[in-house]
């Protein structure tokens, strides 16, 4: 078993790079849809055989173990490469989820399942009355013997229609005094006659998103993780690590590159206007990488991060919507034309950049939800 | 990332300056210069010379403390936060920068460190539509003909740093404060200082340095400005946002404090995000430009740097005053001299549109130059 954290990052980082550009298949470099496990699984088993399909995971359950600097490093090299994410739910949340809550039967059934795929899991968390007040959850589920009867909706689950379990959190106390009291995890098969999943057309056209519908669905009383009630403490606590990895400045890096290679073909650097807010929007993503190093370098050192990370996910996302639209301006007569635009060796898909910078100013927590946070437990703004 | 040892020398080097600047009756010491004619304190200067505050990135064999720009910065934002008016940014930037450049072995430069004595740095010349980019100001036998524009420290008995044109090429002189033929004109800014205006006809003027190194050493020397310049913003927008945020906790509207009402809230937020970025992009800016030798770069560094800081300055100044209401626009309270400060603070070596054209233009040589 490697060391991995006992290397330097400069060691590190270019092992990670080797492996990414000599083994991630070109033709799914930068993907522009979220993927069926199907189109992505050559390159999921190359990473299981590989055995770095889960980074932050400790090495005794088939991780690699990487502490906070190095995973830091792992992620912004698959983001430099354009690596697809894969079908990470399962990964990212599942498996940290019953790391650290779960009991030791559950750990030697779900984590090499989750590592090999043989499981494809989705998240169950929003439902249409629960969204940014997600304690609002009304999907019920009910001990009856030795299973939960679970009935209800959950919504804007990813990629529900290509998933063969759900971890939900799911209302197990409806009589508890605070609607976060009475919140229980619990992980279920899709494959049984009470799921029902539709997927959701977004307004970019995809199928990424789906309903699901719960009508006395059952899952074994063992599949609870962690105490009953409890869900609500543990999903906070799941969370930690994501804040940081919601704000990276990927993703409007990327966006100012495309910006920069369409905008030049289209002349539109001729134009001292142009000039000047592209100036603007590449001095936003270089400064908001100087506080997200700041940030980085406070996980490095083993602290935790408080609240205000928050600030990197506000600043990010609008960032990177003001660079689409950068791009629609630029596109001029073609703002509105569906699909890749041609500009000398180049072709940018400016509307699909478009669509997706719109959803990351509304999940994982609004940026209006990211401002109530930050007035309240960083500026300390009364109630 | 910064090594923990100069964060830590960094730290203490914050603690002691904003302790200093307390001590000698923070903001509420800039307001009373400013209503007394709007100089700067000599005895202050003196003081801060005492700390070793104006040798923070002189080299130690110069008798500096060799803390590099960083520490600079440091002490600028401590500068910005009680909107001192003493010249520090313009004295470590512009007359230690070019004398430690040109000149280490100049008296003149054991004097400024210590803050024995003040020294204003005479530049920039005024040409149709703003700064001009020819020197018309002319040295040639010992005297000074021409005029210079946009001088800070100007208004006392100090003398003059003059960068000026000769036969062989551009030339630094000092001119001294009651030099014959030297007049000077106090342009009044919005918080209460002033810039200077020269005119030299015929004044003597002792040369220090000549040649391609005064154009090289200035280039370098104003960079360093700028990029204090908006350290210095970045400590002044802080503590105005500071001061706005203990006003919206305590002013009462609606029987509340207003800082309950969320689009205050958020208002309130995106000031210090804004706070943040701003503090976060100057001060990797200037630990950068302490590790970098290439001028070009140094210069596109200050230009990210002062953009920066002038946009967030700008957003956090005038909000402020919005939602301070109706007593942010009194002189009163303090808000205002934050206002006043940040405007003039701004417009020196060039505000934040100015410095994304220098930036892209520099972006576009070195791509151009791959």
């Amino acid at each position: 078993m490697t060391d991995w954290n006992a290397m330097s990052d400069a060691e590190f980082r270019k092992e990670v790079r080797g492996f990414l550009e000599a083994e991630y298949p070109e033709e799914l470099r930068h993907l522009p849809h979220r993927p069926k496990f199907a189109e992505i699984e050559h390159w999921h088993r190359k990473l299981h055989t590989k055995g770095w399909v889960a980074p932050a995971w400790p090495a005794e359950y088939g991780g690699m173990g990487l502490n906070a600097a190095k995973l830091l490093i792992f992620y912004e090299e698959q983001q430099r490469w354009g690596v697809n994410r894969g079908r990470d739910m399962g990964v990212q949340m599942v498996g940290p989820l019953i790391i650290k809550f779960g009991t030791q039967k559950q750990k030697n059934y779900w984590l090499p399942r989750i590592l090999s795929c043989e499981d494809i899991w989705c998240q169950g968390y929003s439902e249409p009355g629960a969204g940014s007040d997600l304690a609002n959850l009304r999907t019920r589920a009910e001990i009856d013997g030795d299973d939960f009867v679970i009935n209800g909706q959950k919504i804007w689950t990813t990629m529900a229609h290509d998933a063969t379990h759900i971890f939900m959190l799911v209302r197990t106390d409806p009589d508890a005094p605070k609607k976060q009291q009475g919140i229980s995890f619990v992980l279920a098969s899709m494959d049984q006659p009470g799921v029902e999943v539709r997927t959701i057309t977004t307004l970019s056209g995809e199928t990424e998103f789906c309903e699901v519908f719960f009508d006395n669905a059952r899952t074994p009383r063992e599949n609870l993780v962690g105490e009953l009630n409890k869900g609500w403490t543990m999903a906070k606590a799941l969370l930690s690590f994501e804040r940081i990895f919601i704000g990276s400045p990927s993703l409007a890096q990327n966006a100012l590159g495309q910006l920069e290679s369409f905008a030049r073909g289209r002349g539109a650097f001729d134009d001292p206007v142009f000039r000047d807010r592209f100036a603007q929007a590449a001095l936003d993503v270089e400064d908001h990488a100087a506080l997200y190093s700041r940030f980085a370098d406070q996980l490095k050192r083993g602290e935790t991060l408080g609240a205000d990370v928050s600030m990197l996910k506000i600043w990010v996302t609008e960032c990177f919507q003001r660079i689409t639209e950068l791009m629609i301006e630029a596109a001029g007569p073609d703002g509105g034309t569906v699909g890749p635009l041609q500009v000398g060796n180049v072709s940018v898909d400016v509307l699909a950049s478009f669509y997706k910078a719109r959803p990351t100013t509304i999940y994982g927590g609004s940026n209006e939800i990211q401002r109530n946070i930050l007035s309240k437990a960083v500026l300390g703004l009364p109630d | 990332m910064q090594s923990s040892e100069q964060e830590e020398d960094l730290r203490l080097l914050r603690e002691s300056a904003r302790t200093l600047f307390d001590r000698a009756g923070g903001s509420g010491r800039s307001r009373k210069l400013r209503d007394a004619g709007g100089e700067f304190d000599p005895d202050m200067v003196r003081e801060l010379g005492e700390a070793g505050v104006f040798g923070v990135a002189v080299p130690e064999e110069q008798g500096g403390l060799g803390m590099g720009l960083a520490a600079g910065g440091v002490i600028a934002e401590e500068v910005g936060r009680v909107i001192a008016p003493e010249p520090v940014v313009a004295t470590i930037g512009l007359g230690l920068g070019l004398l430690r450049r040109l000149c280490p072995e100049h008296p003149k430069l054991e004097q400024l460190v210590g803050g024995e004595a003040s020294l204003a740095v005479a530049w920039q010349e005024r040409g149709p539509g703003g700064a001009s980019a020819d020197a018309t100001c002319r040295y040639a036998d010992g005297k000074l003909t021409g005029g210079k524009a946009w001088v800070v420290g100007a208004g006392g008995t100090q003398d003059f740093l003059v960068v000026a044109e000769a036969d062989g090429g551009p030339v630094l002189v000092l001119a001294e404060a009651s030099a014959d033929g030297l007049v000077t004109t106090r342009r009044a800014q919005a918080d209460g200082s002033s810039l200077g205006e020269l005119s030299f006809s015929g004044t003597p003027a002792a040369e220090l340095a000549c040649g391609a190194a005064v154009q090289g050493a200035l280039s370098e020397a104003v960079a360093d400005a700028t990029a204090l310049a908006a350290a210095e913003l970045v400590g002044l927008s802080q503590r105005a946002f500071e001061i706005t945020l203990d006003y919206i906790k305590t002013r009462e509207q609606f029987n509340k404090p207003i800082g309950s009402f969320q689009v205050i809230q958020h208002r309130a937020v995106d000031l210090n995000v804004m706070c943040e970025v701003a503090q976060a992009a100057v001060r990797e800016v200037l630990m950068r430009m302490d590790g970098e030798t290439d001028a070009s770069i140094r210069a596109r560094l200050a230009s990210r740097a002062k953009a920066r800081a002038v946009t967030a300055a700008r957003k956090v100044t005038r909000d402020a005053i919005q939602l301070h209401g109706a007593v942010g626009y009194t002189d009163e309270f303090d808000i205002g001299l934050y206002l006043n400060r940040a405007l003039v603070l701004s417009a020196w070596l060039g505000d934040d549109a100015y410095h994304r054209r220098i930036w892209f233009d520099a972006r576009e040589e070195e791509g151009a130059a791959q």
